[in-house]
């Protein structure tokens, strides 16, 4: 058939295919990489929420940082749901050349747990951790309960007295809350809000007496003086609440922070994930990402691969050890 | 007062500010008039482009870009009956039937005219009475917008035209889509058919792009199976005339006012905004028979409805530091990396700050609404593009964007059943306005109901009667299914 077409000589036609298929060809090979030294071409970096939260910000502002030091375009790509588990599972199947990486919430040590896909910190190319956001524990200015101390004895005097908002079932400020629970020897009622800002708001309005929520989130109306914060649910004190104590200092040892960090496929070799650690380094070093940790209420908090991997791993087996724990907490 | 003005006024009239707003204006007419592409996605990506200008020019481009996608919604919607933005599905009702009997330019114009009023009313609104609007906002708590949800869901019969059967037979399919994915309360994953996919529940935009886009070429192809020389449309003429103009002043202001407060209320916007407002409009209007078959009044409500929700979404947004819908959840990320905190203390410390935003949106709304005018006649001219060209381009870029939207497959194949469940509805002579509504509506009905029953303990009556609000919208809700009985009785 071939020898035939070209023993009649090339018409035009076939010339365009040809053209074609020489240009698609050429195409393919220039996409493909390997030669030079990592990164030759452009980085992937998925993001598990949707565009403008807070998880966005953080990669596009991280990988607008490192890309100067990779000397490669660092692309973002959204791909929200199932709290970031289509994400993480996404990253997970990529090839471990090092070119798709993901943004890791605190999600993937829960995922798991929760059963919405089979992914977590022990099958991940686990980066860095770049900052920390605590919870909070918030009321309205004019609320009775001055103190954290205040909150618990109205809380234990009428179990299921007092509501409390959060920003949705199997979030993390809802397992904070739990956590509050179980540590105080409270119970509470919930009404869960699909995120922190309608939740805010529902306490604004005087629907509910109590929101849980991250630091940043709440700190426009505390500043107004229209909500208060009673306690940061962690072990250290809040920049943005220096006067505020925590829920150790307090003496009762709970509290779970959301964080951030990058992550790439499992596999990818460690050369890598050493070059690609360097430049978040050197990123989280500048002024630029302090001053967004600062006005978006998150602690600069740096953490290498290595180092990440042991904490991350932890958390999975806290959060798989507490969360069905937890959930079935007799009400 | 005069001073922040002034001072507002001077830090936004720079060449370099009212540059970036006109870039604004046009990337978000063209982020608004590709389906999928919608006004949140237009402004978070751009968001970080603005980190490395000043405050005024990084909101400049962002305020442009929220400006003017949600008139430029409005063009497909009446073009091809595709919705560009879901803002923007009330304004294909009856800008699309407009441009079916020619007049595809006047039905643009009006939505490039009343669609600046409608922002422009709206900014006012939040310039002179910001903190009561907010504050009204506030108040509504879990019973309060179940009542918004359940008023909503009592207009579906509004919708149907005279098929009300059908149409309530078409809403009670759309509140069945809308329990796939998570429980609101329980998270407990509900018909996902063990699917991760599912876990959100089906993607809204691209039900809209199939239901409405892929339907209506289907329904296009199979009604002129064989015969496609079709006659050029006739664009008609632009501006409407001294009559239309005083025809459409009513439902213009009705739906200008409603959008403002829909907006301002917190998980509500132009979308159900513009539904509400449409069937007001109808209530109120002389010709109601009109309505859905190319009614100036329709699409004045629908048009100055959705864009009045933008000024009631930013006015949440800056006094309480809460977003009205997600384009406003996006700006104060923006807002924050420009080291402005959105809140109360904003009027008091920063009070040029505010009229800046105020200045800015008004102008963004004026350039748009230029943009809008001279584009007509040229847009106008798509509809004379071969037809299986316009279908294969309607399927594509709704393909597109789908995809778009969340970067996921599984939204094309939504996009697709949609399409042909839409289309097979359609040559059922079923209404589709009111899938859509019981779609937008499910979620906030049921999540609400919950709530509310959860803070009233389980008492049904002492919820639904908790506030004034919860008794005016179950009133409402009473009357606006009564009403029409008894008027045919009384007609009859």
């Amino acid at each position: 058939m071939l020898s035939r077409m070209l023993g009649q000589g090339m018409n035009r036609r076939f010339a365009v295919v040809q053209a074609l298929a020489a240009a698609i060809l050429l195409f393919a090979v220039s996409c493909r990489h390997g030669d030079g030294p990592y990164p030759s071409k452009e980085l992937k970096l998925i993001v598990q929420a949707s565009p403008g939260g807070i998880s966005d910000t953080v990669s596009r502002f991280m990988g607008s940082l490192i890309e100067k030091d990779l000397g490669v375009p660092v692309v973002c790509e959204n791909k929200p749901g199932a709290s970031g588990a289509l994400a993480f599972s996404y990253v997970a199947r990529r090839a471990p050349d090092g070119y798709t990486l993901g943004h890791a919430s605190i999600e993937i040590a829960v995922v798991r747990t929760l059963g919405y896909a089979d992914v977590g910190p022990d099958n991940m190319g686990l980066i860095c951790l770049v900052s920390k956001t605590p919870a909070v524990l918030v009321v309205r200015e004019e609320a009775p309960w001055n103190s954290f101390e205040d909150f618990i004895a109205a809380a234990r005097k009428q179990r299921g007295g007092l509501i409390l908002a959060h920003a949705g079932t199997g979030s993390i400020w809802h397992f904070n809350a739990l956590l509050m629970e179980q540590a105080a020897d409270i119970r509470v009622t919930y009404v869960p809000y699909g995120g922190t800002s309608r939740s805010l708001a529902s306490l604004l309005g005087g629907h509910v007496d109590a929101v849980i929520a991250g630091t940043g989130e709440a700190i426009a109306n505390v500043k107004a003086g229209r909500l208060k914060v009673l306690a940061v649910l962690d072990e250290s004190r809040s920049q943005l609440y220096p006067e505020t104590p925590t829920s150790h200092e307090l003496g009762y040892n709970f509290g779970a922070p959301a964080w951030s960090g990058f992550f790439a496929p499992a596999g990818v070799p460690d050369a890598i994930l050493e070059r690609l650690e360097k430049a978040f380094r050197k990123g989280f070093a500048s002024s630029k990402w302090a001053r967004l940790c600062r006005e978006r209420g998150m602690e600069a908090v740096f953490m290498g691969r290595k180092e990440f991997r042991e904490f991350a791993l932890q958390e999975a087996a806290f959060f798989g050890r507490e969360i069905p724990q937890l959930l079935t907490l007799e009400r | 007062m005069t001073a922040d003005l002034l001072a507002g006024l001077t830090a936004v009239l720079q060449w370099e500010v009212l540059t970036f707003l006109a870039v604004g204006v046009v990337l978000g007419a063209i982020f608004g008039s590709l389906p999928g592409l919608t006004a949140t996605m237009g402004v978070a990506v751009l968001t970080p482009l603005t980190f490395w200008v000043s405050a005024e020019q990084g909101l400049a481009m962002l305020l442009g870009i929220y400006c003017g996608a949600i008139p430029a919604g409005g063009i497909p919607a009446i073009l091809i009956n595709v919705p560009g933005t879901p803002a923007s599905i009330a304004t294909s009702w009856d800008g699309y039937a407009l441009s079916k009997k020619g007049q595809a330019g006047l039905a643009l114009g009006i939505n490039a005219l009343l669609s600046a009023v409608g922002q422009l009313t709206s900014i006012f609104f939040l310039a002179v009475a910001a903190f009561p609007i907010a504050s009204f906002a506030l108040r509504f708590g879990p019973a309060e917008y179940f009542g918004l949800a359940l008023f909503g869901i009592s207009l579906m019969a509004g919708v149907s035209g005279d098929r009300v059967i059908k149409g309530m037979l078409a809403g009670m399919l759309g509140l069945g889509i809308a329990t796939v994915g998570l429980d609101p309360m329980t998270a407990y994953p509900r018909y996902t058919f063990g699917q991760s996919e599912f876990l959100d529940g089906i993607s809204f935009v691209p039900v809209m792009i199939g239901l409405f886009g892929l339907a209506e070429v289907l329904i296009q192809i199979s009604d002129r199976w064989g015969k496609l020389d079709q006659a050029p449309s006739k664009l008609g003429r632009i501006w409407p005339a001294w009559m239309e103009w005083k025809r459409m002043l009513p439902s213009t202001f009705t739906g200008a006012g409603i959008g403002t407060f829909v907006g301002a209320v917190p998980a509500a916007g132009g979308d159900i905004g513009s539904v509400i407002a449409w069937e007001q409009a109808r209530r109120l209007s002389r010709n109601k028979e009109a309505f859905g078959k190319g009614s100036l009044e329709g699409l004045a409500a629908s048009c100055s409805s959705c864009n009045g929700a933008i000024g009631g979404a930013m006015t949440t947004m800056l006094t309480l530091g809460i977003p009205g819908d997600a384009v406003s959840a996006v700006l104060i990320g923006a807002l924050l990396i420009h080291g402005i905190q959105p809140g109360p203390l904003l009027f008091r410390d920063h009070r040029d700050f505010v009229f800046s935003i105020v200045f800015l949106m008004a102008f963004a709304s004026m350039v748009m609404m230029v943009v809008g005018l001279l584009g007509a006649k040229p847009l106008a001219r798509a509809l004379r593009i071969p037809s299986p060209w316009l279908w294969a381009g309607i399927v594509m870029f709704g393909a597109i964007g789908s995809y778009a939207l969340n970067n996921a497959v599984v939204d094309v194949w939504a996009m697709f059943v949609a399409g042909i469940v839409g289309f097979l509805l359609r040559k059922a002579d079923v209404p589709l306005g009111p899938l859509v509504l019981g779609l937008i509506l499910g979620p906030m009905m049921e999540s609400n109901l919950r709530r509310a029953l959860i803070l009233g303990r389980g008492d049904w009556l002492g919820t639904l009667t908790s506030s004034s609000i919860v008794v005016f919208f179950m009133v409402a809700t009473i009357l606006s299914l009564l009403l029409p009985l008894l008027k045919k009785r009384r007609a009859g």
